[in-house]
C-alpha cells in the first residue's frame, strides 16, 4: 500500500488509502452481518417471546386452589398428581424442588388410596425403597418385581393410563416418609416450582418447525455456524481477488 | 507421512476389536479392557509420531519451521481447538442447560470471524513467534512483553485445567480408577508426550488427531440416529426431530421396541425447557446467553495458542485460509455435539439411570444407546485425543512464553538455543504440575473452566492485539492502562468465583457473580480495556515513528 502521508498513521476508522478503505468497508460489512445474525436475532427472540404454559400447568392452575383448601375432587387430585409427575420426570430439577414434589405426589397418592390400599401402598413403597438401597444391579429380579408391583398398584390410584410414560417413573418418586402430611413448606414451594418448570419463553420462532427443529434452535445450532464459515470464506475470497487486481504479493 | 500412519493406526487398532468383543455394558466403574487398549494404542501412535517429527531446534519447537500447508494448518487449528471442552463440555452444558449451551457453540465458532477479519493475516505479517513477542515489540516495552508472557501462561493454565478434568473423567471411566489418580496419570502421559515432541511433532500429530477425533465422534451419531429411527444420513440435521420430541415428549406407544442399554423404553415426558431460550428451569438468563457468546468470541480472538498457529503458515494468505479450513473442520464437530446431548436427554430420562456426570455425557449417551462397546471405547479415546491435542498446544504456548519471552527476551538474552529448549521443557513441567493441582479441585464443568480462559484472554490479549494492529495511536501507556483495567476485572471475577466455590462470603457476591460471572466477565472487561487504552493513549506521547512505519509498511501493506 502506498502512503501519501508522512506521519505513518493507521486507523481502522480513518483509512488513508483506497485499499485500506476498501478493506475497512469489507470488514465492517461482514462484522455487521455477523453481529446482527448473532445478537440481533437473539434480541428479536427476546422481544417477541411470551411466557407460554405447558398443558400440565394449565391443569395444575385449575385444581391448585381446591388442593390447597383440601376440597379437591378425585379427578382434581389425580390431575395434580399428573402435573407433579410431569415435573418430576424432567430429569434435572433442584433437589429442594424434587423433595417438595415428591411430598405432593406421595401425599396425593395416599389421599386417593382407600383404607385397604393405604396400608398396601405404604408397605410397597417402603419395601421398594429398601430394595433400591440394597441392590447391586437393577436387573435384580426381586427389585424388578417390587418396582412393577408398586407401579401397578399406584397407577390406577392416580388415574394413569397403562401407556402413560409417567407409569415408568412413578415408583421412583414416591416417598414413604412424605405420605401422610402435605407439608407447609411444600405447599409454599409448589406454585414457584410449577411456574419455573412448566412455563417457557416461546414465540412463533420457537414454535415454527424447520427440518424437524424448532426454528430458533436450528438457527443457532446449525445455520449460524454455516454463516460463520461462509463469512470467513467470503472474506478470504474477496481479499484474494483484490490482491490479484492490485497485483499484491503478500 | 499420513499415508503411512493411517494404515498403521488401523492395523494397531484391529486386534483390540477382537480382544474386547462381547464385553457387557456398564455405565459406571470397572476397568474396561477394549477402550483401554484403544486408548493406549492411540497414545502410543501419538508418541511415535512425536518422536518421528521431534523438534530439532528452537525454531522447530516454537513454530514448526513454518512449513505447514493451509489445509494441514486448518486441521491443526481444528485439532488444537477441539478440546475436551468441545468434545465433552459442549454436550455436557447443553445436557444440563439446554439452549443455554448453544451460547458456547455460537461463541466458540463466531469468534473465528473476528479473528480472521481483524487479525489472522496481520498477525502473520507482523512476523513474531508468540503473543508476548508481538506485545513487547508493538508496545516497545520489555515490561509489557513479560506481562504478556505471564498472561499467556495464566491463560494456558486456565485452559488446561478444563482439559485435565476431561482427561481425568475419561481415564476414570476407562480405567475405573479414582479421579485423583486419573488426572495424575493422564497429566503425566500428556506431559511426557509434549516434552518428547514439541510443536513440530504436535502439528503433525494434530492432523492425525483431527482425523481420529472427528471419526470417533461421528460414528456413534450415525448409529444412534439409525437405531432410534431418525434421519441418519446426516445426523446433524436428523437430530432436529429428537429436539422436537424432547419438547413435545415421547409417548410410550410411539416408540415400542426401542430401549436404552438398561432396558428402559425410549420415552419421556415433555421437556420444552431443553430447547426454549433462557428457560427459567435452567436457571440461565438472556443476559447470560449474550454475555457468554460475546465473551467467548472476543476470547477466541485473543487466545495465545490460537494466535500462535498463524505463525506456522508460510504467508498471510495461508493464515487467512487456514482459518476458513480450521473453522469448517471445527464446525463439523460443533454441528454434531448437540446430537449427543439430545439423545442423552431421552436415553437417561428414566430415574433408574441415576445421576450421570454431565462432563461424560457423550460417552454415557453412546453407552445408553447400546452402541458396541468398542465404538464407545473409540469415542472415549477420541475425547482423550481432543484433550491431548489441545493440552500439547497449550503447554507449548505456555512453555514458549516462559522460555522465549521471559527467560530469553527479558532475563538472559545470551542464552544458547540448547538452554532455551531446556527452559521450554522446564516451563512445560512446571505448568503441568500446577494444572494438575488445580484440576483436582473440580471447580466447575469443563466448558465453564475453559470459558474462564476465554474471558481472561478477551480482557487482556484481545484489546492489545486489536488496537495494536488497527490503531497506531495505541501506545505503551495506553496498553499498560488497558491491561490494568482488563486485568482488574479478571481478578475480581475469578476471585469471587473461587471464593464462591470454596464457600467464602465476599461483599456484594451476588451482584458480582451475576454481572461478572467467571465464564463471561469479558463482556465488561474487553470494552473497558479498549476504552481505557484509547483514552490513555490520547493523553500520552504518541507511538514512536518506527513502530507506526512498521505497521503501515509491513502489516497493512
Amino acid at each position: 500500500m502506498e502512503s501519501n502521508h508522512n506521519d505513518y498513521h493507521i486507523s481502522f476508522f480513518k483509512p488513508t488509502t483506497a485499499q485500506a478503505k476498501w478493506n475497512r468497508n469489507l470488514a465492517m460489512k461482514l462484522i455487521i452481518i455477523w453481529a446482527v445474525a448473532v445478537f440481533g436475532f437473539h434480541f428479536l427472540l427476546r422481544a417477541i417471546e411470551k411466557p407460554t404454559p405447558e398443558e400440565a400447568y394449565v391443569k395444575y392452575e385449575m385444581v391448585w386452589e381446591n388442593i390447597l383448601n383440601e376440597k379437591a375432587s378425585i379427578e382434581e387430585m389425580q390431575s395434580f398428581a399428573h402435573t407433579s409427575l410431569s415435573v418430576l420426570g424432567k430429569v434435572f430439577i433442584k433437589s429442594d424442588h424434587k423433595i417438595a414434589l415428591q411430598n405432593a405426589l406421595s401425599w396425593t397418592a395416599y389421599q386417593l388410596a382407600d383404607s385397604s390400599e393405604k396400608v398396601l401402598l405404604s408397605n410397597e413403597v417402603t419395601n421398594f425403597e429398601m430394595l433400591k438401597s440394597e441392590i447391586e444391579s437393577i436387573s435384580d429380579p426381586e427389585y424388578i418385581a417390587a418396582k412393577k408391583s408398586l407401579s401397578e398398584l399406584v397407577s390406577p390410584i392416580l388415574g394413569l393410563a397403562k401407556n402413560d410414560v409417567r407409569t415408568k417413573i412413578v415408583s421412583f418418586e414416591l416417598a414413604s416418609t412424605e405420605m401422610e402430611v402435605f407439608k407447609a413448606e411444600s405447599k409454599k414451594l409448589i406454585p414457584i416450582i410449577m411456574s419455573t418448570y412448566l412455563i417457557h419463553n416461546q414465540s412463533f420462532l420457537t414454535d415454527f418447525k424447520f427440518l424437524g427443529f424448532p426454528f430458533h434452535y436450528f438457527y443457532s445450532a446449525v445455520f449460524l455456524l454455516i454463516l460463520f464459515v461462509f463469512l470467513c470464506w467470503l472474506y478470504c475470497y474477496r481479499v484474494d481477488k483484490k490482491n490479484l487486481e492490485l497485483d499484491i504479493d503478500e | 507421512m499420513k499415508k503411512f500412519l493411517l494404515p498403521i493406526i488401523i492395523l494397531l487398532l484391529s486386534p483390540t476389536f477382537l480382544f474386547a468383543a462381547g464385553a457387557s455394558t456398564q455405565l459406571e466403574g470397572g476397568f474396561k479392557v477394549g477402550p483401554a487398549i484403544i486408548l493406549i494404542t492411540i497414545l502410543c501412535v501419538f508418541v511415535m509420531v512425536g518422536i518421528f517429527f521431534r523438534a530439532k531446534d528452537t525454531a522447530d519447537f516454537y513454530a514448526a519451521g513454518r512449513g505447514i500447508s493451509r489445509i494441514g494448518s486448518g486441521m491443526a487449528i481444528a485439532s488444537n481447538w477441539m478440546s475436551a471442552a468441545s468434545f465433552l463440555g459442549m454436550a455436557a452444558i447443553m445436557y444440563g442447560s439446554g439452549y443455554h449451551g448453544l451460547a458456547f457453540v455460537v461463541g466458540w465458532t463466531g469468534g473465528y470471524v473476528l479473528l480472521l477479519i481483524l487479525m489472522a493475516g496481520q498477525i502473520r505479517k507482523y512476523g513474531k513467534y508468540t503473543a508476548a513477542d508481538f506485545i513487547g515489540d508493538r508496545y516497545y516495552s520489555q515490561g509489557l512483553r513479560a506481562t504478556g508472557a505471564i498472561i499467556a501462561i495464566l491463560i494456558s493454565i486456565s485452559y488446561c485445567v478444563g482439559q485435565f478434568k476431561g482427561i481425568g473423567n475419561m481415564f476414570e471411566w476407562i480405567f475405573g480408577m479414582k479421579f485423583l489418580w486419573a488426572v495424575i496419570l493422564g497429566g503425566g502421559v500428556v506431559l511426557l508426550y509434549t516434552l518428547i515432541s514439541g510443536m513440530l511433532g504436535v502439528t503433525k500429530n494434530m492432523q492425525i488427531q483431527y482425523v481420529i477425533i472427528i471419526i470417533s465422534f461421528l460414528i456413534p451419531l450415525f448409529i444412534l440416529t439409525f437405531k432410534f429411527d431418525y434421519f441418519w444420513l446426516l445426523p446433524q440435521i436428523g437430530y432436529g426431530s429428537v429436539v422436537s420430541d424432547i419438547v413435545s415428549g415421547v409417548p410410550l406407544e410411539q416408540t415400542t421396541q426401542m430401549f436404552n442399554a438398561l432396558g428402559h423404553e425410549y420415552a419421556m415426558v415433555p421437556a420444552p425447557e431443553y430447547a426454549m431460550p433462557w428457560d427459567p428451569a435452567t436457571g440461565q438468563t438472556f443476559f447470560q446467553w449474550m454475555a457468554i457468546a460475546f465473551s467467548l468470541m472476543v476470547g477466541t480472538a485473543g487466545l495465545p495458542h490460537v494466535i500462535q498457529r498463524f505463525y506456522v503458515v508460510p504467508k498471510a494468505r495461508d493464515a487467512r485460509w487456514s482459518v476458513v479450513w480450521g473453522l469448517f473442520f471445527i464446525c463439523i464437530l460443533y454441528w454434531s455435539a448437540p446430537v449427543y446431548s439430545a439423545f442423552g436427554k431421552i436415553l437417561s430420562a428414566n430415574p433408574e439411570v441415576g445421576k450421570l456426570s454431565k462432563d461424560a455425557i457423550v460417552v454415557y449417551t453412546a453407552q445408553l444407546g447400546n452402541i458396541n462397546k468398542l465404538i464407545v471405547g473409540l469415542l472415549a479415546a477420541g475425547a482423550v485425543s481432543a484433550a491431548f491435542s489441545t493440552v500439547s498446544g497449550l503447554l507449548v504456548a505456555g512453555a514458549s512464553a516462559f522460555s522465549h519471552d521471559l527467560y530469553v527476551k527479558v532475563l538472559y538474552p545470551e542464552a544458547s538455543p540448547k538452554k532455551q529448549l531446556l527452559m521450554a521443557r522446564v516451563g512445560t513441567i512446571i505448568m503441568a504440575v500446577i494444572v494438575t493441582a488445580i484440576a483436582l479441585l473440580k471447580l466447575g464443568l469443563i466448558a465453564q473452566l475453559v470459558a474462564v480462559a476465554f474471558s481472561l484472554a478477551g480482557c487482556t490479549i484481545f484489546p492489545l492485539f486489536l488496537l495494536g494492529i488497527w490503531w497506531s495511536g495505541s501506545n505503551k501507556q495506553g496498553a499498560i492502562a488497558g491491561l490494568i483495567a482488563g486485568g482488574l476485572v479478571s481478578i475480581i471475577s475469578i476471585t469471587y468465583f473461587v471464593a464462591g466455590v470454596k464457600g467464602v462470603d465476599l461483599p456484594a457476591a451476588s451482584f458480582i457473580t451475576k454481572w461478572l460471572g467467571a465464564w463471561y466477565f469479558a463482556w465488561v472487561g474487553a470494552p473497558l480495556a479498549i476504552i481505557t487504552n484509547i483514552i490513555v493513549s490520547k493523553l500520552t506521547p504518541e507511538t514512536p515513528i518506527e513502530i507506526r512505519k512498521f505497521l503501515l509498511q509491513n502489516v497493512h501493506s
